[in-house]
């Protein structure tokens, strides 16, 4: 055997190798990662008694809805859920319509006195203030204008962070964009405000959905704001509700997991429609995936 | 950016009404207003009272006036043992979990960047517990660690181990916070890092290859280099996001035991609800503000992320 033939069988028993780790990584990777996600599904289809079990019950024995009708017949977690998906709805609303308007303005147009660097760092600054900060002014601002306990605060609240969030993903959608269409537009006769409706709006349009399942997830998942603003079930998020059956004395496992898991569904759903933005929507549109 | 004459071209030419064509002439500001105009009332106006808040006493009871202190609330900070407690907590989880999931993140993505790359569905799937709400993440955790009849102890006795209380063990606790928000975050480093590694150029490799450089080299001298961006943004979103922390620790331990896992955001929720003293809550939130402004600031102006 020539050296060559040595050295190339080496470097090919090494990539062999590096194949190999690298499967057992993605297959170690998959369990780590859908294990809890299985493991409350599973315990949300068991009877009490089954949860409890040790040693653990692995697959469900004897699967059981009941306690997707403790949470959401018997208890009021379909109107936990109602409410989510309002305020989500409609913090959403607001958030991508101004965010793209801002988004647009501030990836195409210039502006005096170096303004939209610092605006567009100023509005990043403002996605990274932590909610506990804002928490007490927004409370005692609610408390005056007898807002306390309603879904409309809760709106106004969100919009803090998912419209900071919003402008920043469309001024990097925006910005991918061609400015050639626009201009075209505007030379056949279109104003500037027609050529952002009519050439640049639908261009954008997948980034559009993607920045707006974004703010639907990000509200779906608040929960600070929420426990301090809301009191009642009138107004009260998914997630306080789910909370709110973690009590010091017991815990009513079946039900928190029936609901915990029914929170998760749209989210996994969402995550799937889109799939081609996530890493763009994590990084705030600064990381092209 | 748009010629200028094109623009005032155009507008000239469309036929309008005066208000049209001012609106189309302050367009950039038209289109911007919304929403400096509502962050301002969020953001800037929330904190301004803050600093109103944080120079009184304020008294649970509404009708009883609001007592000014001057800078006593800020005093406070220096003396109170539990707040220091929750300062080196947060700083504890914060280094702790984000340079973990770093590590782990980075390697991985090293690791599978020729083999995931294209795999959009497994991404998907790696990439669904960051997702998730934090609440459900807390009691799918509270349910594995769970002593009695928990999945880990359950693991732990299998192979011969000590049972442990996990998060509710003094010692443990935080260790505890810390796996949980590692199951959920480390997703996110290692996407970034596999975007950033396949946007890598390939011609520094071929000529690193050619003049014999080991791959560790070419690690260092390269593959770091070009990755810093990338790098820099996960790490800043990681960090704030883990000064932040609130859900995990609420749900998982709330705060104790023995104020092991008490965080900043805890803390001041306690403060201000639980015993009642939103002007010392107000005083300490403007600490963290301050802290997450400098942290930013320089981690955006060093990265020249507002390019």
């Amino acid at each position: 055997m020539t050296i060559a033939t040595t050295i190339q069988a080496h470097s090919r028993a090494r990539e062999v190798f590096i194949r190999l780790a690298a499967y057992l990584t993605i297959l170690a990777a998959l369990v780590i990662t859908l294990f809890p996600v299985y493991w409350i599904a599973a315990n949300s289809f068991k009877f009490d008694i089954d949860i409890f079990a040790v040693p653990p019950e692995w697959l469900p024995r004897n699967p059981t809805l009941k306690h997707y009708d403790e949470a959401f017949i018997q208890r009021p977690f379909l109107r936990y859920a109602l409410n989510s998906f309002l305020v989500a709805v409609g913090t959403t609303i607001v958030s991508v319509v101004f965010g793209t308007m801002a988004g647009y303005a501030l990836a195409r147009f210039s502006y005096p006195w170096q303004w939209r660097k610092q605006i567009s760092f100023w509005i990043l600054s403002t996605r990274m203030m932590p909610p506990i900060v804002s928490i007490i002014p927004l409370y005692l601002f609610f408390n005056y204008f007898d807002m306390l306990n309603t879904k409309s605060a809760l709106i106004v609240a969100y919009t803090a962070f998912n419209l900071p969030f919003a402008t920043w993903m469309m001024k990097s959608y925006f910005q991918d964009l061609p400015v050639e269409l626009e201009e075209a537009a505007i030379v056949d006769g279109d104003t500037r405000w027609g050529a952002f409706l009519h050439v640049a709006l639908p261009l954008a349009r997948p980034g559009l959905a993607a920045t707006a399942i974004f703010c639907l997830i990000i509200s779906w998942n608040e929960f600070l704001l929420s426990l301090i603003i809301t009191l009642t079930e009138q107004s009260q998020t998914l997630p306080i509700g789910i909370a709110g059956r973690v009590t010091q004395y017991s815990t009513y496992w079946g039900e928190i997991s029936a609901a915990g898991f029914m929170a998760c569904v749209p989210i996994v759903i969402f995550a799937f429609i889109v799939q081609k933005h996530l890493v763009r929507g994590l990084s705030l549109g600064a990381v092209k995936g | 950016m748009l010629k200028s004459e094109k623009e005032t071209l155009a507008a000239q030419l469309r036929p309008g009404g005066g208000l049209e064509r001012w609106a189309e002439r302050h367009l950039r500001f038209l289109m911007l207003a919304p929403t400096v105009l509502i962050l301002l009332g969020l953001t800037i106006f929330p904190s301004l009272y803050m600093f109103y808040a944080a120079v009184h006493k304020i008294s649970p009871n509404p009708d009883l006036p609001w007592e000014f202190v001057g800078a006593d609330n800020f005093a406070r900070l220096l003396s109170d043992a539990q707040f220091h407690v929750a300062l080196w907590n947060t700083t504890v989880f914060t280094v702790v979990a984000v340079t973990t999931e770093f590590l782990l993140g980075l390697g991985l993505a090293l690791l599978l960047d020729k083999f995931i790359r294209r795999l959009t569905f497994l991404k998907t799937v790696l990439m669904v517990p960051m997702m998730l709400p934090p609440v459900a993440v807390a009691i799918t955790w509270k349910l594995i660690y769970e002593p009695q009849f928990g999945v880990l102890n359950e693991i732990m006795y299998r192979l011969g181990l000590p049972l442990q209380a996990w998060a509710g063990d003094v010692n443990l606790a935080m260790f505890s916070i810390i796996v949980a928000d590692v199951w959920q975050w480390t997703p996110f480093i290692f996407l970034l890092m596999l975007a950033g590694l396949a946007s890598l150029p390939v011609e520094p490799y071929e000529a690193a290859a050619l003049d014999g450089a080991s791959s560790w080299r070419q690690f260092w001298d390269l593959t770091l280099p070009f990755l810093k961006p990338v790098i820099a943004i996960a790490l800043l979103l990681r960090v704030m996001d883990a000064l932040r922390l609130f859900d995990l620790v609420f749900i998982l331990t709330g705060g104790g035991p023995a104020d092991r896992t008490k965080v900043l955001s805890l803390y001041i929720y306690q403060v201000a609800y639980r015993f009642a003293d939103p002007g010392y809550a107000a005083a300490i939130s403007l600490f963290v503000l301050f802290v997450t402004i400098v942290l930013s600031t320089w981690f955006m102006k060093r990265m020249r992320l507002a390019e």
